[in-house]
């Protein structure tokens, strides 16, 4: 162990800028996501009431709690909502820039596409690419660094749990190809 | 990048290696048996004997996983084997459920869906009550439960299951209402009656057993046309011979449950030729004896024909129990 | 003093070089499965147990009660470095955890996690010891309404806690209880908020949404800032233990609370999970200082992590003397005690007297051995941080699917780990707090299923809830617990009254 004392400070030189243009505040969000929410409720309250929401001699039914839950989520939307038209309010914070949108999505964006690809071509190819990927283009890492980093990643994943573990990941063409 | 590749595929392959390339097909990675109930359940406790069984004589190279299911009442087991269709490394451990939860909640399975390996035990059903409770014989507690009020609980497993039934064909026999409560697993529901929130259950020999032999549960009567047939005592007073049979004290209520291995739907011949001989060992070795004698369940061997035709048989004797007891779902 | 004897005699078994040198490898080995995604300690220890198929039982004993104290003290781990929790009670951990590794005191969180679990499961063991035919009596008269009223007990000691509004409280709870109603309704059978779809049918696993809810939106946040990591290079810091150890007299009463309620609702069958949250909140509710938790207050770290090991510890006592599990790795153990042909009831403790005695005190041994081993690979841990963002943050996201996936074997969980991770991004950003959600989702089940049981046993009347000393109790405990603001300011207003008086 090094006898150091100094701080780790770890450099960010893609960080968003503090003056980056709004592009939606939190207001408008949740709006949003109240709506969302109530209409979730709605239906999740339909649902319940076909299921039976009423109390028989023996106790509630199995769609009791969850109708009123629902009845009750949806009160709280609508409250959430009312309130945010109270004209008293002042000005929302900005929920996200356009700067960290951005950045939001450069982490999104890969995450969802190793999703997709953990269903067509198994996950530890998947994971390869995306920890590869990710290195490289947004962590700008040098591409042999990355690759090696993701193929040991990737291996040491695969022996834990296919090996050792005996857990059974999704795998994909690449592995079928190998006899596994 | 290539030669990564390259390098990624021998080692993948080196790890890949495994023994031997008999002709007879064999399985090439760690077989699951998947178990349709939670954990310390009867379906768990057989996996383990089986898992136990197969290890210790050598009866297969690749070792065997227990997983357990137990998830939506076992249904999550049943719709995990009907979308394993083709992967002959996974055993599904059945028992009732497969016919009963299909007509009860509406789930898209059918057995007919999996392949048929073999029966391996029957399991009983035995009327138990609390041991500070007077009732000596069923009568005595059926006259009881008839005056109650409030009515006795009933403790089981699951609703609109093998233990419910039982309960809905106990109040048409005697007459008497009980108030059923449907806990998650059979040890519940033996916790249960011990601690006296209920008063009864209808448990399986095996999920009482060791609070029938610390005296603090007393058997009624077993659901079945003839007694048990294990004779060693295992009480200080009873062996599980002594139980006297339903039919005999006056209440004609019957039921036996399967305990049998099925293999997802579209494998081969050859696959499942090979669990047909892996369980015919299972069930001849030392282990299989002691676990059948000591849970207190009807040994059986059923493959091939005889298997279909007792599934059935088996399949329209609960759907009209099911339908009988007004469970189907419509 | 039989116990006393009985316990000496089962360290005598166990004092030799081999079986110690097997505590360390399961040890080891939990270690690892509790930090590894998606093993955790139910999986991990399920995983393992074949290994000992061909041991003697002494030493298949150790060797698993190892491996399950490894996996507990493992569980912490990702919890405070990733924000990722292992088990359904590391969550907890994660409220002050993850934010004292970010402001770069992962160590002493590490630190004040082991030792509060090593304090809980000591105390536990001691109850174990000395209480254990008196507790099985005990957990036998938790009926239905008893089970309702302990998990009536825990929402109550939060409603009321949290800084936000209350109709984001109100949103997030009712959201977390329709969504672990969905799946199989176990009392009546049916199904139910499935609409057809056979994913749903299996209801929404607890450790799926909180995997999306923490790992994964946790990931986007911090992207979303400036990533200027600083930290202290993680020494190997007896300093850092010495500091954290000096501090936990002054915590004493959080401490203790925590053991009892740890101990408390671990030998209540299945109520181990309820103990973190609980005593969380009511180390919260006590505490002078409210508002500093959530923001990385040490006590915020003791207080779940010495709940959750009491009550994981205390949960095996059920186990041995009921045959029922505490906790999900407690049924795991179980299947283990069966394959020795050893059945848990009443009866074990009598025949078997050498194997629970042996099991005990390798509990003592393994949870000293322990603590030294998670305390010397702390700085391995903490040295985990100084990896690239870059690098680590792909490497969670994956570790987050394939935990997602292990738990039910279903790519439909992945997608669903996903939807949480946004669901987590945008609440957390509009000030909806996520740990009300995430605590119905675990509870809101078997709260449910035991009110309903509870109501078919009474015939529909709610007095059932006050009918004995014991569930009344507790009722009442949780309705004053409920209205705590309004009677502490009622309390309040009459002292300088009577002060005046005075």
């Amino acid at each position: 162990m090094p006898e150091t004392e100094a701080e780790i400070v770890v450099e960010d030189p893609g960080a968003p800028a503090g003056d980056s243009p709004a592009l939606t505040t939190n207001r408008t969000v949740e709006i949003v996501v109240s709506l969302l929410l109530l209409a979730l409720a709605m239906l999740l309250a339909f649902d319940n009431w076909r299921t039976g929401m009423s109390w028989d001699s023996t106790g509630p039914q199995a769609g009791y709690f969850p109708f009123y839950l629902s009845v009750i989520l949806a009160g709280a939307c609508v409250y959430g909502i009312g309130r945010e038209f109270l004209p008293r309010r002042q000005t929302s914070e900005t929920f996200v820039t356009r700067d960290q949108l951005r950045r939001v999505l450069q982490v999104f964006a890969p995450t969802l596409l190793f999703c997709l690809f953990t269903q067509w071509l198994g996950l530890y190819v998947a994971s390869f690419l995306l920890v590869a990927g990710f290195m490289a283009f947004i962590g700008r890492i040098a591409a042999w660094k990355s690759a090696l980093t993701a193929f040991l990643f990737s291996l040491v994943m695969f022996v834990t749990f296919e090996i050792a573990f005996d857990v059974i990941m999704p795998k994909g063409p690449l592995e079928a190809l190998l006899g596994h | 990048m290539k030669r990564k590749l390259g390098s990624f595929a021998s080692a993948l392959a080196c790890l890949a290696l495994t023994t031997g390339s008999a002709s007879a097909w064999e399985p090439s990675k760690p077989v699951e048996i998947v178990v349709a109930a939670g954990a310390g359940g009867a379906s768990d406790q057989m996996a383990r004997m089986i898992q136990v069984a197969i290890q210790k004589n050598n009866l297969m190279k690749q070792p065997m996983v227990v997983s357990l299911k137990g998830g939506a009442s076992g249904a999550e087991a049943l719709i995990y084997m009907k979308s394993s269709s083709g992967d002959a490394n996974r055993l599904l451990i059945a028992y009732s459920l497969i016919y009963m939860l299909p007509l009860s909640a509406k789930i898209p399975f059918n057995w007919r869906d999996l392949t048929p390996v073999s029966v391996v035990a029957l399991d009983q059903f035995v009327l138990w009550t609390n041991a500070q409770l007077p009732y000596k014989t069923v009568k005595e507690f059926a006259d009881a439960a008839k005056s109650a009020n409030p009515p006795f609980k009933m403790g089981g497993t699951g609703s609109k299951r093998e233990d419910h039934v039982l309960t809905v064909f106990l109040e048409k026999k005697t007459g008497a209402k009980f108030a059923y409560l449907p806990y998650k697993s059979g040890g519940e529901a033996a916790t249960q009656l011990v601690g006296n929130h209920t008063q009864s259950n209808v448990n399986n020999p095996s999920e009482n057993l060791e609070v029938w032999r610390a005296g603090q549960v007393r058997p009624l009567c077993v659901f079945d046309k003839e007694r048990i047939q294990y004779k060693t005592k295992v009480t200080d007073t009873m062996s599980w011979n002594d139980i006297p049979t339903c039919r005999d004290q006056g209440v004609d209520v019957q039921y036996l449950m399967l305990r049998a291995m099925f293999l997802p739907g579209k494998v081969t011949p050859e696959q499942t030729a090979f669990y047909v001989d892996l369980f015919r060992k299972v069930t001849e070795t030392r282990e299989y004896k002691e676990y059948m004698e000591k849970q207190a369940l009807k040994p059986i061997f059923l493959t091939g024909k005889d298997m279909l035709k007792f599934l059935e048989e088996d399949d329209a004797l609960n759907k009209s129990l099911m339908t009988e007891a007004g469970f189907v779902a419509n | 003093m039989e116990a006393f004897g009985l316990l000496v005699y089962g360290f005598s078994v166990l004092l030799t070089w081999k079986t110690l040198a097997l505590m360390m490898v399961g040890l080891v080995l939990g270690i690892f499965v509790g930090v590894l995604p998606g093993l955790g300690g139910p999986n991990g220890v399920a995983i393992l147990l074949p290994l000992t198929f061909t041991m003697d039982p002494t030493s298949a004993i150790v060797m698993l009660s190892c491996i399950y104290w490894g996996a507990l003290f493992g569980g912490a781990i990702t919890s405070i470095l990733f924000n990722i929790p292992g088990e359904a009670w590391s969550v907890a951990t994660t409220f002050d955890g993850y934010p004292m590794a970010q402001q770069g005191r992962a160590a002493e969180a590490l630190t004040a996690a082991f030792t509060s679990s090593f304090i809980g499961s000591l105390v536990a063991v001691l109850l174990i010891t000395f209480l254990a035919p008196g507790v099985a009596s005990f957990a036998l008269k938790f009926g239905p309404p008893e089970f309702f009223a302990v998990y009536l007990l825990t929402f109550c000691s939060f409603v009321g806690l949290g800084r936000e509004e209350k109709h984001k409280t109100i949103i997030s709870m009712t959201l977390g209880l329709l969504l672990a109603g969905v799946g199989m309704d176990t009392v009546s059978g049916q199904l139910r908020m499935t609409f057809g779809l056979s994913d749903l049918l299996r209801g929404i696993n607890f450790l799926v949404a909180v995997i999306g809810l923490f790992g994964i939106s946790e990931i986007l946040l911090t992207m979303e800032e400036r990533l200027a990591l600083r930290g202290h290079p993680a020494r190997i810091s007896l300093r850092v233990v010495l500091k954290v150890w000096k501090e936990l007299p002054q915590y004493w009463v959080t401490l203790l609370r925590s053991s009892a309620i740890g101990c408390w609702l671990g030998i209540t069958p299945g109520g181990a999970i309820a103990a973190s949250f609980m005593s969380y909140n009511l180390a919260k509710r006590f505490s002078k200082d409210k508002d500093s938790f959530g923001k990385g207050r040490i006590e915020g770290v003791f207080a779940p992590e010495t709940a959750a090991h009491a009550s994981g510890t205390s949960a095996l006592l059920p186990m041995l003397a009921l045959g029922i599990p505490g906790s999900g790795t407690a049924a795991i153990l179980l299947g283990g005690l069966m394959v020795w042909g050893l059945n848990p009831g009443p009866l074990l403790f009598v025949e078997h007297k050498s194997f629970v005695w042996g099991l005990i005190a390798s509990m003592y041994l393994g949870n000293v051995v322990g603590l030294v081993l998670v305390l010397t690979t702390v700085p391995l841990f903490a040295a985990v941080l100084r990896v690239p963002f870059a690098a680590i943050a792909p490497m969670i996201v994956v570790s987050c699917a394939i935990g997602a996936y292990a738990i039910q074997n279903a790519m439909f969980d992945i997608w669903l780990m996903l939807a949480f991770g946004i669901v987590g991004y945008v609440f957390k950003k509009i000030g909806i707090p996520l740990a009300p959600f995430t605590l119905a989702l675990v509870l809101g089940n078997r709260a449910e299923d035991s009110f309903r049981l509870s109501m078919i046993g009474a015939g529909g009347d709610m007095r059932v809830f006050w009918s004995n000393g014991l569930v009344g109790s507790i009722t009442t405990l949780a309705l004053i617990l409920l209205f705590w603001p309004l009677i502490s300011s009622a309390i309040a207003r009459i002292r300088p009254a009577v002060r005046g008086g005075a």
